[in-house]
């Protein structure tokens, strides 16, 4: 079943476009990241979905209700979305108990529910405290608390962890992503943070240019981007220049088969490849297959997982660096000589 | 739309004495107007008024600047007593400063009593914003000049003095615009400025178009000030450069500096607040008569109330629109409308008060003239600019954002409203209620021009005690003018302050 269906949404800021045409399915249920660079127009998507803004032209459809659409504006406190903002933005003249109970019935505000929610996110015994007393990821867990407390059918999250540091942010996500699983709450969370998107959501939907781009279940995006600009923005990648023979493209790092699912779309000869960093691997001293590249490294990055290597190839001086992941192994200082080899199937694109 | 269309209504109620101004102006014509300003009395007028401002102002500007940042950022012993010791000056109505000296020492006269008074009662204008502005600002930036290599000395003038410098600016201004406008305290002291000419021609004289050609040259000056304000600010910010958290850097230490600066304060305490009160309370206990006086005392203290407490509620709901447009809707034309009412500190409560009383006789028919609403929507226009700075402030508190989030929980806006924003906003709102109140409790010269006939305020009764040298019966009035002011005055400094710091 689908919860929120955006056709064609537009808006504008005086004479500056954000949103120039949103398309957008969210399923019952599961979570939705909307992923995109700061500026591309997130959080005016979400305040229009939330009621907050009114959409220059287009529809929002919530279950089977028409929220925005022709002649109809349906006010914020008739959505029933729940709404998350980055600061948390908690009452500051409410004890946390006041906050999570803002939005219900005065006689439920001293019931059982408001212990039931400070439990769930992890705060019981805190109600009495206000908002100044707790710590971010306390008040994040209260805005959260507060926004389920009206038992919504969508919760809005804008980039409700940026504010967080890393440790936190990893604790309130999975508290977050559990609760919402728990109640079968539909969830919409906006992050410029693809590594958030990625790992939290069902679904990632990529804004780009006031649309959207490219919806799809994590890993599909990262496997299949729709287009080179997707995939630079979606993880590391090497974007190199290829030339298409049939079911194949000659490259610097060799022939490599090409993804069938993109071979339609190839007018010309010329294509932009994407390999993923963990797509290419050091050559050992074993015997050469013919479709190795000789490089130096010029920074070696040591994460501890992993290690990300840039690679110069020694063909030509001027080319791209070639970015390599590897499970841990030996050190690299700058200037070492290696030997890449890549794996395919990759993915190409017409050239910009 | 509303908000807007309100926001235009205040604006114009806000402007009417100077559009009665130059309509009056043009009726009497330009030949009339041209010789009434262009003679001799103007020059010496112009003379007067002007090396007093310089003078003054010069003198509130070393002295509220020193004491602040002894205050805030030195090892002064005592420096929470003297922080409020500092401040309470400014309670005290100038006139009554003026008649605490000139009661006990005839010497106090003229040009340099106006000095030593006017500088005595007007400092903690400066004072104020520059000790916020020390205590708001990142000391952590002196620590960085030292450490390029820059002596303690052009520390304090290129870094300090520096970030204090909008507030120093800021204080110069209001001090300035309050001498253009005093009345009280020159009259006392027989020094003639701009003001006390343009009482005396409207009120004794009854020569209107005289008032009004010298009140168009008095609002030329303000402007002038107003505007050589807006210039030598410039656009530099004195905020942190962070959102780090404000961080405590130990206060220089005075060394053998503490006697002398502590003989300073002691001085200026004793000067400032000592003789105003202390000659008040020897006038009461050496001549006063009990007879009569409690009556008097109540009655008008009462209509004080009523009158302060009137003006008080209107400023604070006109002040709403403009407040609401000026923080919650960006644009140039709100922005405009935000900053054309600041035009009202460019006309003193002497012209607004001539203007509409003359123009409520003549054009409407004498029906609202030396009436209460008069009265009070005249306290409303002369103390418009201290209302919006107090209702701006209490809005900031309530972000839309909260707003939102409280809709978005299922709330209608009126109960939004009532639940959140007011919540919020609400004891800004009272603050810029009692600023408005405590101005027109000690406000003289509008009150002398339209207070209805047969009523008397707390302020013109102790006037007309002054002027018949019943110093024994004035100075009770005086004393509870002093009381009236001073008490809230502290608690509206600390909620200014607090406001300055979350």
């Amino acid at each position: 079943m689908t919860q929120l269906v955006v056709t064609g949404l537009h808006k504008a800021f005086g004479d500056h476009p954000v949103l120039t045409g949103v398309d957008l399915e969210v399923p019952a249920g599961e979570l939705t990241a909307i992923l995109g660079p700061s500026g591309s127009g997130k959080t005016t998507l979400l305040r229009v979905l939330a009621g907050f803004e009114r959409a220059d032209a287009g529809t929002v459809t919530i279950g089977d209700v028409v929220v925005d659409g022709p002649g109809v504006h349906v006010a914020p406190e008739r959505r029933q979305i729940g709404y998350v903002p980055q600061e948390g933005s908690l009452f500051p003249h409410l004890t946390v108990a006041a906050n999570i109970g803002f939005g219900l019935p005065a006689r439920q505000r001293r019931g059982p529910v408001i212990a039931e929610l400070l439990e769930a996110v992890g705060l019981a015994g805190l109600g009495k405290r206000y908002p100044h007393q707790l710590s971010g990821g306390q008040q994040q867990r209260v805005a959260l608390a507060r926004a389920l407390a009206i038992r919504p059918k969508i919760v809005l999250l804008d980039e409700p962890f940026a504010s967080l540091d890393a440790h936190l942010r990893a604790s309130v996500r999975a508290d977050v992503q559990r609760l919402l699983a728990e109640a079968g709450i539909t969830g919409i969370l906006v992050t410029h943070d693809q590594d958030e998107a990625l790992s939290t959501a069902d679904r990632v939907a990529v804004l780009r240019h006031g649309r959207i781009a490219q919806c799809a279940a994590p890993q599909d995006l990262y496997d299949r981007p729709a287009d080179a600009d997707i995939a630079r923005f979606i993880g590391d990648a090497n974007l190199i220049d290829g030339v298409i023979d049939t079911d194949t493209v000659d490259t610097i790092l060799g022939k490599l088969p090409v993804e069938p699912a993109c071979l339609p779309a190839l007018s010309s000869d010329k294509a932009t490849v994407l390999i993923r960093p963990e797509q290419v691997e050091l050559a050992g001293p074993g015997p050469r297959e013919g479709r190795e590249l000789a490089g130096h490294v010029v920074a070696y990055g040591y994460h501890g997982h992993d290690a990300v290597i840039h690679v110069r190839p020694d063909l030509d001086a001027a080319a791209p660096t070639i970015i390599v992941r590897t499970l841990g192994g030996q050190q690299l200082p700058p200037g070492s000589p290696v030997v890449l080899r890549a794996r395919g199937p990759v993915l190409a694109w017409p050239p910009d | 739309m509303a908000l807007t269309a309100a926001g235009l209504a205040v604006a114009a109620v806000l402007a009417l004495p100077l559009v009665f101004l130059l309509i009056e102006a043009h009726g009497a014509g330009a030949a009339t107007v041209g010789n009434l300003i262009f003679r001799r009395l103007t020059a010496d007028l112009l003379w007067n008024t002007v090396r007093l401002t310089v003078v003054v102002t010069a003198a509130c500007a070393v002295i509220g600047t020193a004491t602040a940042w002894c205050v805030e950022r030195t090892n002064l012993p005592g420096r929470r007593v003297w922080a409020v010791l500092v401040v309470v000056p400014l309670a005290i109505p100038d006139f009554v400063v003026s008649f605490g000296w000139a009661s006990l020492w005839t010497w106090v006269h003229g040009f340099e009593g106006a000095v030593v008074v006017m500088t005595l009662a007007v400092y903690p204008l400066v004072y104020l914003p520059v000790a916020a502005s020390l205590r708001a600002a990142d000391p952590g930036q002196e620590e960085v000049a030292r450490s390029l290599g820059v002596g303690r000395a052009r520390t304090f003038l290129r870094i300090t003095l520096g970030q204090a410098r909008g507030a120093i600016l800021g204080g110069c201004l209001l001090v300035a615009l309050v001498l253009l406008a005093e009345y009280g305290a020159f009259e006392i002291l027989g020094y003639q400025t701009f003001t006390t000419e343009i009482f005396t021609e409207f009120s004794v004289s009854f020569s209107v178009p005289a008032a009004c050609a010298l009140s168009l040259v008095l609002i030329l000056l303000s402007l002038l000030v107003l505007g050589g304000e807006g210039m030598l600010r410039g656009k530099g910010r004195i905020s942190r450069s962070g959102p780090l958290a404000a961080r405590q850097m130990p206060p220089h230490r005075l060394g053998r500096a503490t006697l002398p600066a502590l003989a300073g304060f002691v001085a200026l305490t004793v000067l400032a607040l000592g003789v105003p009160v202390g000659s008040s309370i020897y006038w009461m206990v050496a001549r006063s008569s009990h007879a009569i006086l409690g009556v008097s005392l109540m009655s008008s203290a009462l209509h004080t109330g009523l009158y302060a407490a009137a003006a008080g509620a209107l400023d604070t709901v006109a002040a709403l629109p403009i407040a609401l447009l000026a923080i919650r809707h960006a644009g140039r034309l709100r922005y405009l409308l935000e900053r054309s009412t600041y035009l009202v500190l460019a006309v003193p409560g002497v012209v607004t008060a001539f203007a509409l009383s003359y123009f409520s006789e003549r054009y409407g028919g004498g029906f609202l003239y030396q009436t209460a609403p008069l009265l009070v929507v005249c306290y409303a226009i002369m103390f418009f600019p201290l209302a919006l700075v107090g209702v701006k402030a209490s809005l900031a508190r309530a972000p839309v954002s909260l707003d939102e989030i409280a809709r978005s929980l299922g709330q209608r806006r009126l109960a939004v409203l009532w639940r959140v924003t007011l919540r919020l906003a609400g004891p800004g709102l009272v603050a810029a209620f009692c600023l408005v109140f405590l101005s027109v409790v000690t406000e003289l010269t509008a009150t002398l021009l339209l207070i209805p006939t047969g009523v008397q305020t707390l302020a013109t009764q102790f006037w007309a005690y002054e002027q018949n040298l019943s110093y024994g019966q004035a100075a009770p009035f005086a004393l509870v003018m002093i009381a009236v002011a001073a008490i809230p005055s502290y608690v509206l400094g600390r909620f200014f302050d607090r406001t300055a710091h979350s």
